[in-house]
């Protein structure tokens, strides 16, 4: 057993229309950390998001995504929750966010985090529909915490989302690719960045998931805790799988280990 | 207000818009003679929402106790809004079927929005969480060009604005959407079905009644306010559709609000854990006032109401619209009244309101006061108990017989056609609008096969509890091309074809819901449809011993175009042991032998293949109980031992098509030889109890075959690019998939 000094609080921050936590706490615990589900209004409340070493916002439809996905949300941390979480942030803590949880970074300009603004933003579909689908990700070599323990060039990984397409300001993608930020890109079965289907939707770059430049805080659209084990792949029938997903959530646990 | 019964009663009731008949009136009147005073308007109205085809069942109940009430071994805990059913030693799996239809056709994206959201909240007042949903729909041919009646929409715009709303609920609530059919038939244009299911799981004991605990507790209403939307929607689901149906009915549909449901769901399982409520039950049709009676009454109380403490979207609602208003998002608790105060807590954490309007008291009688003014008080057996009748009906005449027809010239093109038509061509347009994967626990998606080019598949597997690999397997089925032409062995088809999609992956069929979707029956046709689909599916059922948990019936599906096909919707489920050993359809590897299980007979009736060339005549299919089955047990017994690499259920477009979507989803093909049969039949032919299967373990995969004395035959072998039957149909995969892949437009 590890000593009190090496448990891993993760908190997993919901709202109304969160819905994926069920799923991400239980792969936190299945990798050896100590999930807690914890209601928006609670940790603003109480201020205490320190008690925990991972905070991670799942997917979902925040709010009902009536307006731009993520972005009330991202409006009432910004209101209730901002100066912590930035100390936290800068403190090297992670945050990580899933599909609604990447657009909520990104609304609260903490992705692509080059500077203190909304850069980026992610756009409707270029299929106009939501997207439930299996994907492939192509890891580039980066600093982010999330992946770490990340050891295929290819990681099988769905989808499901309307709004996933990663546009950013002018230049900005090329400063995160000279800073190594964008860590996962949608590629065929082969590896090769490939339109649609493989790129569910039309992300300029194939950009599918990104890191801030010291690597702590990561988005990715595509969910690894649907993919935690073998069985949950697309194929699995057909051929050996591995539970791709599981190697993100691991990574996180054992760097806040660390910590 | 008071309401003087005297005149002319039919009258009365049109006025009020109660659609009870003249004779349920006078009824109504001696009871209120009885007791020297009239009824108030806020009485009758709940008693119209009680007495409604849709809320007691007046047509059917006689049917339903004969011949759906079906013992079983399996361990059925409860018979509720949903199905409860043992899944292992500690849990218990929860079904809920319903048909939301009137709304959908008048209001498609707002009607099958509600109609999921009802369906979770029948499950949700169990006690249970929801795991999956399942959704059977039946439109009119979306390329319908001809002139459609005043107050009929088109087909393809019912079909997108359904698909939208259970996309938009479903995704929104976070429940995995899993199965479902999309069924397409001219008898449907003037009437759209949409149908909706759910599955649940709960730990056995945190299922919880959906009565009042006991006198002295409170009843809270929670979750969404209650406003002018979804007025007495059970009387309209009670009437044909009409050319007016659109202007006067809309406010019979209620709007949808996933983002109250989904923290209702997590607020109502919190004070259900905590063992803080007696009682939950979901507000569907009828609203409040079937809600409390029942409650009440299958505790054997009576309850008080004090109406004005129900909170409301909009001020100035009269009481008797409070009161029977289906407004969405609303469940009602019990609770001991020293728990009140945590229960309010709780939910206000989640920001659902939550409000006691009234208590549980001894007796038989619901009083509901408004302002302390008493204006409702009427004993709950009267109110609940409903007419019945024992409408007349007449059956259909014996169709069919041999019909004489000319072979197709180009079988390659006859096979493209039907890889084309609506009914058999690729719906994943459809199913990757519905998130299938949220919660982490679809084991077998609805879509199988190689990444990026899959195929149907047959029924999806989900392991609903952390660290068990034990699984259900959840499908429906229905085809009312069968049921129009011989609605008995119509409905024992879809009953053959629920075990066969489950016994396709690796499931022992458990339990079944029913969904019975017919004209008005107080027409003698419609009503003898009725009664001989029921026949149908006790016939199956009964005798594999598969008992119905849950269902519904909704009749008066007609408008000016008629009425729709007979359409006995089934939700099946099935127990899968270990869910690493499921089995997909696609084809796997080259060389693999595959086998057609289970006799392939002339019965052409209703198929897809006599649609495509106009042709009637015919036998529709019949289903032989012994041999499905043995043929269950040979293939459960096959799986389980891993000899099969690859299975799917044979069903439209016969042999042929089936074969193809397995080519398709393993990316490979396949080369099959004829029998002596005649081609057509051989390829085209409906019959049930059959699957054609992938093996690399022929010898025991043969001998399993034997010794259950199940039919088979070696057909041919995986491999190639090319879909090939003798010198007969050789299509190109790609080809085929083109095809196949543009049925929808």
């Amino acid at each position: 057993m590890h000593g009190v000094k090496h448990l891993v609080e993760v908190c997993i921050l919901r709202m109304e229309g969160t819905n994926n936590e069920y799923e991400v706490f239980n792969a936190f615990r299945d990798c050896g950390a100590f999930p807690h589900l914890v209601h928006l209004n609670e940790l603003s409340r109480r201020q205490n998001l320190f008690e925990y070493k991972i905070l991670i916002i799942p997917g979902g439809f925040s709010a009902g995504d009536y307006v731009r996905a993520g972005a009330i949300f991202a409006s009432r941390i910004k209101a209730t929750l901002w100066k912590e979480l930035t100390k936290f942030i800068d403190e090297g803590y992670p945050v990580g966010g899933i599909c609604n949880g990447f657009q909520v970074l990104v609304e609260l300009g903490l992705l692509p985090g080059n500077e203190n603004r909304v850069q980026a933003c992610l756009a409707t579909n270029d299929s106009n529909r939501f997207e439930c689908r299996p994907v492939f990700l192509a890891m580039e070599k980066t600093n982010c915490v999330f992946t770490r323990k990340v050891t295929k060039a290819l990681s099988l990984i769905p989808v499901a989302h309307a709004e996933g397409k990663f546009l950013a300001e002018k230049g900005i993608v090329e400063k995160m690719e000279d800073n190594r930020q964008i860590v996962f890109r949608y590629s065929d079965e082969g590896g090769t960045l490939a339109g649609y289907p493989w790129n569910p939707n039309g992300s300029p770059g194939n950009i599918a998931g990104v890191c801030n430049p010291v690597g702590n805080v990561f988005g990715m659209m595509p969910h690894p805790e649907r993919a935690f084990h073998p069985f949950l792949a697309p194929d699995w029938t057909r051929c050996e799988r591995s539970g791709d997903g599981r190697a993100i959530i691991e990574s996180v646990v054992e760097y806040a280990r660390g910590l | 207000m008071r309401v003087e019964l005297s005149g002319n009663l039919a009258e009365i009731s049109e006025k009020l818009g109660l659609a009870l008949s003249e004779g349920e009136m006078r009824v109504i009147k001696d009871y209120f003679d009885k007791r020297g005073r009239s009824p108030t308007d806020i009485e009758l109205h709940a008693l119209g929402q009680a007495w409604s085809e849709h809320a007691c069942y007046k047509s059917s109940k006689i049917h339903l106790k004969k011949y759906i009430d079906i013992k079983a071994p399996q361990t059925i805990l409860l018979w509720e809004d949903a199905g409860v059913v043992e899944f292992d030693s500690e849990h218990a799996y929860v079904v809920a079927l319903e048909s939301h239809n009137h709304p959908s056709a008048i209001e498609p994206y707002g009607g099958a929005a509600t109609g999921i959201g009802g369906i979770l909240r029948d499950v949700l007042c169990m006690g249970s969480q929801p795991v999956a949903l399942i959704d059977p729909l039946f439109f009119g041919p979306l390329d319908y060009d001809r002139q459609l009646p005043k107050g009929t929409n088109h087909p393809r715009f019912l079909f997108e604005g359904v698909v939208a709303g259970i996309r938009d609920y479903g995704n929104r609530v976070g429940i995995p959407t899993v199965s479902g059919m999309v069924f397409f038939h001219e008898g449907y244009i003037g009437n759209c079905l949409v149908n909706v299911g759910c599955v649940g799981i709960a730990r056995k004991d945190e299922i919880i009644r959906s009565r009042a605990g006991a006198v002295g507790d409170a009843f809270i209403l929670v979750g969404g306010k209650t406003g002018r939307d979804g007025m007495k929607g059970v009387t309209f689901a009670s009437q044909e559709l009409t050319e007016e149906s659109e202007d006067i009915s809309r406010s019979a549909v209620q709007v949808a609000d996933p983002i109250t449901k989904e923290p209702l769901i997590h607020a109502c399982l919190e004070v259900n854990r905590a063992r803080l409520i007696s009682g939950m039950k979901d507000l569907g049709g009828g609203g409040l006032s079937c809600v409390v009676g029942e409650m009440a009454l299958a505790a054997g109380f009576g309850a008080r109401i004090d109406i004005e403490n129900v909170h409301l979207k909009e001020t100035n609602m009269q009481p008797w619209e409070i009161w029977v208003s289906e407004s969405q998002e609303r469940m009602m608790l019990t609770a001991p009244k020293e728990n009140v105060k945590r229960i309010l807590e709780i939910f206000a954490l989640w920001d659902v309101p939550a409000r006691v309007i009234g208590e549980v008291v001894s007796g038989n009688v619901l009083q509901i006061f408004f302002k302390g003014e008493l204006i409702y008080e009427m004993e709950i057996p009267f109110v609940s108990g409903g007419p019945v009748y024992e409408r007349p009906y007449v059956k259909k005449k014996e169709g069919g017989g041999i019909f004489d027809f000319e072979e197709p010239k180009d079988y390659t093109e006859t096979l493209c056609n039907l890889l084309n038509s609506p009914n058999i061509g690729n719906k994943e347009s459809v199913i990757r609008v519905y998130d299938h994967e949220v919660r982490g626990s679809t084991i077998v998606k609805p879509l199988v096969g190689k990444v990026g080019l899959t195929s149907h598949g047959d029924a999806s597997v989900v392991a609903p509890l952390e660290h068990s690999w034990r699984g259900l397997a959840l499908t429906c089925a229905v085809n009312p091309s069968l049921c129009a032409l011989d609605p008995f062995w119509g409905a024992a088809s879809a009953v053959d074809e629920i075990c066969r999609n489950i016994v396709s992956v690796g499931g022992i069929p458990h339990s079944l819901a029913d969904c019975l979707n017919f004209g008005n029956p107080e027409k003698e046709d419609r009503m003898g449809d009725f009664v001989e689909a029921v026949r149908g599916l006790n016939h199956v059922a009964a005798a594999l011993t598969l008992p119905f948990v849950t269902g519904n019936v909704s009749f008066y599906n007609e408008s000016p175009m008629g009425f729709v096909p007979p359409t006995p919707t089934l939700l099946g489920v099935g127990i899968v042991e270990d869910v690493r050993k499921c089995v997909t359809a696609d084809f796997k590897h080259e060389g693999n032998a595959i086998y057609i299980v289970g006799e392939t007979k002339e019965e052409l009736a209703g198929s897809e293949y006599f649609k495509s060339r106009g042709l009637g005549g015919g036998n529709v299919p019949r289903v032989n109980v012994d041999v499905l089955r043995a043929s269950i047990a040979a293939l459960n017994e096959a799986t389980r031992e891993g000899l099969i690499a690859s299975c799917h259920d044979v069903s439209e477009g016969g042999i042929a098509c089936c074969i193809a979507e397995m080519c398709m989803g393993g990316d490979i093909g396949a080369a099959i030889s004829l029998t002596p049969m005649r081609h057509d039949i051989f390829l085209f032919s409906e019959s049930n109890t059959r699957w054609v299967v992938e093996t690399t373990h022929e010898r025991q995969f043969e001998e399993r075959m034997r010794t259950h004395g199940v039919n088979f035959i070696k057909a041919g072998s995986v491999g190639g690019d090319t879909i090939s039957f003798g010198d007969t149909i050789s299509l190109p995969l790609r080809k085929a998939r083109n095809a196949w892949g543009e049925a929808l437009g």
